[in-house]
């Protein structure tokens, strides 16, 4: 046969077989006439055709076999046959397809987003011989004390050190963090826009090994004299998305900061720097990064990432520079003679830890690795709950065409071939599920990475549903169908043929099974909508937090001017009268200044000293803030006054400054005594700066939402740094904007509002990881719940079904609806208290392990585990109703009949 | 490639010696020659020789095709290849190779 005959007849295996049954007929009738020509009675020969002939049916499907025996076509078959067994009961294709595509798509999309942000290499070559370099992080007051985080930033000195010791065996690169700067091309005439930008070495490129796509990378030359080399390399990515891919872009000019600079070429496309989600726009080299960086030792804000010499390990580099790293450890304790014995101590032991940085170094990765994976582990949850949810669907299904496979087996198919049709069709449903699973992580993962994105903060990932998240999909399609479809295809092509065309319906073998099935998803969904509560009550305790200040309708507006940096007086008077003439604007409850806002990550801690004290133990933290402050934040004064306008710190006189505490410091250092009056010192170089308290604050909260109450001092506002306003108004945030940027421009021409956030989306910033295991948690543990619900209603419709007799002479001979009912309630209830019982050791074990990330929630919260019991007892109730009310409606009469 | 004593070979053999000899025949006639030829000593069920046949069309040993027989009823009808042909030739050889030597080994012994 040819191969197009083949195909034809693969395509049409019905003409197929009416071929070989035509043939046969063929033969018997010739038979047949035979026999009766020799004197047979038509009846007689038929039969005596028929049994020369043979078994026509077992002959005819070894002619298929040969016929068809390529594997294609019997695939194409068993295709044929699931796509019309779906369009046959479309609601539980639905139903399935559904359930396996939601479960899919919510591990692909998490899986695409674990994939960039944690999996995959940075794109260069041998990106296994990338390390870095990090150091413990001192554990001070006030910072985040998690102590997860590692340091990660070394001053320029201490660089130029590290670059000399390491030698032949690794070459070592610099690399700040990437921030988003304002940036005018060419020149500051142009609007202003904003960019990535991050600075690094020279040699930063070469040693990454990324090549230019336009133009040239930066080169050693590059980064030779302090402020000589306004050069610029931009990305591939920004260059196609500003410059639409003009190769005339090497020498354009760009205006950054305060300084200009020409591109002097475009990087690699793909290449975005070295942390994962970032996508860095322009690079600039350390040269330009201002004199003071460069000299100062205790400046740290730069990364280092090297590459190791073909032949040099981890270890050795280690070994290498810990003896530098020591010297400037000691150099700090040296410089600062004052400094606590545990910070002392600290130091001085400190070892330095060079890291793989295959996949780069990433402070998003630090903080949301774990949450992430966690996030996994529940989408994993869900695909377990529909798995077994689809299994049971199946077996239901099963039950319906068992009689169908009866059929077919005594029509002599074997079992193999029809476990393998019951597969296919579970692989296509899986197949379809993984395809619309593929569409819905292609539109979830963007929304979830934009979730953990701030405007301050952006994080961007390529998100490719490259062939990594294709094959993961597929696989766990694949498994999924295995898992799903094994047992049910076994059994229900063990159908006993008898039994089956006899009427008796399915065996109590199914319907343990399918126990079974039921249990596991209660047993992940109870798991699944504790933990989600544990979340969700977690959330809500943060949000509880009293946090000592009312950040409804509170926005902070960053202010841009361009006052150098010796007139800070200029910016502090101008900061005095925008705050008031604000402040005097209807609609306006309060105004204040500061330096930075608060929960924007910014920290500064010092010593302090207490007259004929020792210097405290711990560094307590500082805030600058103006007149005003308290009362625009709502944050209550306990004792003493506010700032006044003419409160400040004068370097040049000896004048103790003015200064306000908060009650967890006055505790702290005096005890019950009254702090007003009281004065402290706070060491600076060889002297110290006096401060005198003038006033005691309540308790407010910093930086971070969990930590208890810590000590704060509030000083006077003295004009440096940059300028943040608070406003407290009812107005909506743009007329705001305007009415502030009207004002400012009527004092200062120069200045424009550069940046505005409500306070309580700073403060939700720093909850995110909070908001994405609250939120996952809860669509999970609720699609979890949803599925654990149609796979009992599933099991519980098909257990009266099959009872429906058993149901109906219960009846007939007097039985109760009630009890009938409550025959259906006890199926139930056997079906749950397996899974119950697992899910919750389960839950309990898990929010455990979870502790470090829940807020105010113990493993056995009575109040979690409360909660998620009444949402899933709802649920359940539900799900077993409408099985139930159909079993007490049953008809004795007609019950009995129908069989 | 089936042993050379099967019975499926010995089949594929008289199928082809049939159909070398006597031309495009239906399979109820080439039935008929077998059981005439080997006077009933290759006892098959009827039925069975239709699978022999798609299995040696699939090989490309003998073609078919639907006909119209004399009585106005569709028929297949099959005839040997070139291939057949070439097949038949050189297990004729096998075979009379193989019976001789079963011959001589029964006379020896």
């Amino acid at each position: 046969m040819s191969l197009f005959s083949r195909l034809r007849h693969s395509l049409h295996p019905r003409r197929l077989d009416e071929d070989i049954a035509e043939e046969a007929r063929d033969h018997m009738e010739r038979r047949k006439a035979q026999w009766i020509a020799e004197g047979l009675e038509p009846e007689e020969a038929a039969r005596r055709a028929a049994v020369a002939f043979g078994n026509m049916t077992r002959i005819q499907e070894r002619s298929r076999e040969i016929r068809l025996w390529s594997a294609v076509e019997g695939t194409l078959q068993d295709l044929r046959y699931a796509v019309r067994g779906m369009r046959k009961s479309p609601a539980f294709t639905l139903t399935a397809i559904l359930s396996l595509s939601l479960a899919i798509g919510a591990n692909t999309a998490i899986y695409s987003i674990v994939e960039a942000a944690i999996l995959r290499p940075l794109p260069v070559p041998e990106p296994g011989k990338l390390f870095a370099l990090t150091s413990p992080d001192v554990q001070r007051a006030g910072a985040d004390t998690t102590g997860e985080r590692a340091n990660e930033s070394f001053s320029y000195p201490m660089y130029q050190e590290f670059r000399t010791a390491a030698g032949g065996s690794a070459r070592l690169g610099l690399f700040t963090w990437a921030s988003v700067v304002e940036v005018q091309i060419p020149d500051r005439s142009a609007p202003i826009e904003t960019a990535t930008r991050q600075i690094v070495s020279g040699d930063a490129f070469e040693i990454l090994n990324v090549p230019p796509a336009v133009g040239r990378v930066f080169s050693q030359e590059d980064d030779r004299t302090p402020g000589g080399h306004p050069v610029a390399v931009i990305s591939h990515e920004y260059w196609r998305r500003r410059f639409h891919g003009d190769a005339a872009v090497v020498g354009q000019r760009l205006r950054l900061g305060t300084g200009s600079y020409v591109v002097v070429g475009v990087a690699r496309e793909g290449f975005t720097g070295v942390e994962p989600g970032k996508f860095v726009d322009v690079w600039l080299t350390a040269a330009m990064s201002g004199k003071a960086s460069l000299t100062n030792a205790g400046w740290s804000w730069f990364r280092i990432v090297g590459r190791l010499a073909p032949d040099a390990t981890r270890e050795q580099i280690q070994a290498r520079l810990q003896p530098v790293f020591h010297t400037f450890m000691e150099d700090t304790v040296k410089r600062n003679p004052t400094m606590p014995e545990g910070i002392r101590k600290q130091l001085r032991e400190m070892a330095l830890r060079v890291r793989p940085a295959e996949q780069g170094v990433s402070e998003f990765r630090q903080t949301f690795a774990k949450p992430l994976w966690i996030v996994l582990a529940i989408a994993a949850g869900i695909l377990l709950i529909a798995c077994a949810n689809v299994a049971s669907l199946l077996l239901a299904r099963a039950t319906a065409r068992s009689s169908e496979m009866a059929m077919r087996i005594s029509l002599g198919a074997g079992r193999a071939r029809l476990v393998r049709q019951l597969l296919t069709e579970n692989l296509l449903l899986s197949l379809v599920a993984g395809a619309a699973a593929w569409l819905m992580a292609r539109m979830a993962a963007p929304v979830l990475v934009a979730m953990l994105s701030s405007e301050n903060d952006p994080v961007q990932f390529a998100l490719s549903m490259d062939t990594r998240v294709l094959l993961f999909c597929a696989a766990i399609s694949t498994l999924a169908a295995m898992f799903f479809g094994l047992l049910p295809a076994w059994q229900a092509s063990g159908a006993r043929p008898m039994l089956a065309l006899r009427g008796a319906q399915g065996s109590a073998g199914r319907l343990r099974l399918g126990r079974f099935f039921v249990s596991v998803q209660v047993a992940f969904a109870f798991c699944l909508v504790i933990t989600g509560a544990g979340f969700l009550y977690s959330l809500r305790n943060l949000f509880l937090v009293d946090t000592g200040f009312d950040s409804r309708r509170v926005s902070l507006i960053q202010i841009a001017d361009e006052w150098p940096a010796g007139e800070s007086h200029r910016r502090r008077d101008f900061m005095n009268q925008l705050r008031t003439q604000v402040a005097a604007l209807p609609g306006v409850q309060g105004t204040a200044t500061a330096p930075w806002g608060i929960f924007e990550n910014n920290f500064w801690t010092e010593q302090i000293v207490l007259p004929g004290k020792a210097p405290s133990e711990r560094e307590e933290l500082f805030y600058r803030v103006s007149p005003g402050y308290f009362a625009a934040l709502r944050t209550p004064l306990l004792g003493g006054r506010d700032f006044q306008v003419g409160d400040r710190e004068d370097p040049k006189t000896k004048a103790a400054v003015p200064t306000i505490v908060n009650l967890a410091f006055a505790r702290r250092y005096f005890g019950a005594e009254n702090p007003v009056g009281k004065t402290f010192e706070r060491p600076k170089g060889s002297t110290a700066i006096r401060h005198e308290i003038v006033g005691i604050a309540g308790n407010a909260k910093y930086g971070d939402l969990r930590s208890g109450p810590e000590p704060m001092i509030y000083l006077p506002i003295d004009g440096g740094g940059s300028i943040r306003l608070y406003v407290r108004s009812a107005l909506d945030l743009p007329s705001v904007v305007s009415t502030v940027e009207r004002e400012a421009k009527a004092i200062a021409p120069g200045v424009r509002v550069r940046d505005v956030t409500p306070l309580e989306t700073l403060v939700g910033n720093t909850i995110l990881k909070e908001k994405l295991l609250a939120g996952i948690g809860g669509v999970f543990a609720a699609l979890g719940l949803l599925l654990a619900a149609i796979g009992l209603f599933g099991l519980l419709n098909y257990s009266v079904a099959r009872r429906t007799k058993e149901i109906g002479i219960r009846s007939a001979l007097g039985a109760g609806r009630s009890s009938i009912l409550g025959l259906v309630w006890k199926d139930l209830f056997a079906m749950l208290g397996g899974g119950l019982a697992a899910g919750l050791a389960g839950s309990i074990a898990t929010l455990t392990a979870l502790q470090t990330l829940l807020f105010g929630i113990r493993p056995a919260d009575p109040v979690v585990l409360l909660t998620a019991t009444l949402v899933f007892g709802s649920a359940v109730l539900l799900a077993g109703t409408l099985p139930a009310l159909r079993a007490a409606a049953i008809d004795p009469m007609i019950a009995l009949r129908h069989e | 490639m089936p042993s050379p004593n099967s019975t499926q070979s010995a089949l594929d053999l008289l199928v082809l010696t049939i159909l070398g000899r006597r031309g495009p025949l239906h399979g109820y006639a080439i039935a008929n020659s077998i059981q005439e030829l080997s006077e009933e000593a290759l006892h098959i069920e009827e039925g069975s020789l239709y699978p022999a046949l798609h299995r040696m069309e699939e090989t490309g040993w003998i073609a078919a095709e639907w006909t119209i027989t004399e009585n106005k009823r569709r028929a297949r009808m099959y005839q040997i290849t070139r291939a057949g042909k070439k097949q038949l030739a050189s297990e004729t050889q096998r075979w009379s190779d193989y019976s001789n030597g079963v011959a001589r080994v029964l006379r020896l012994a």
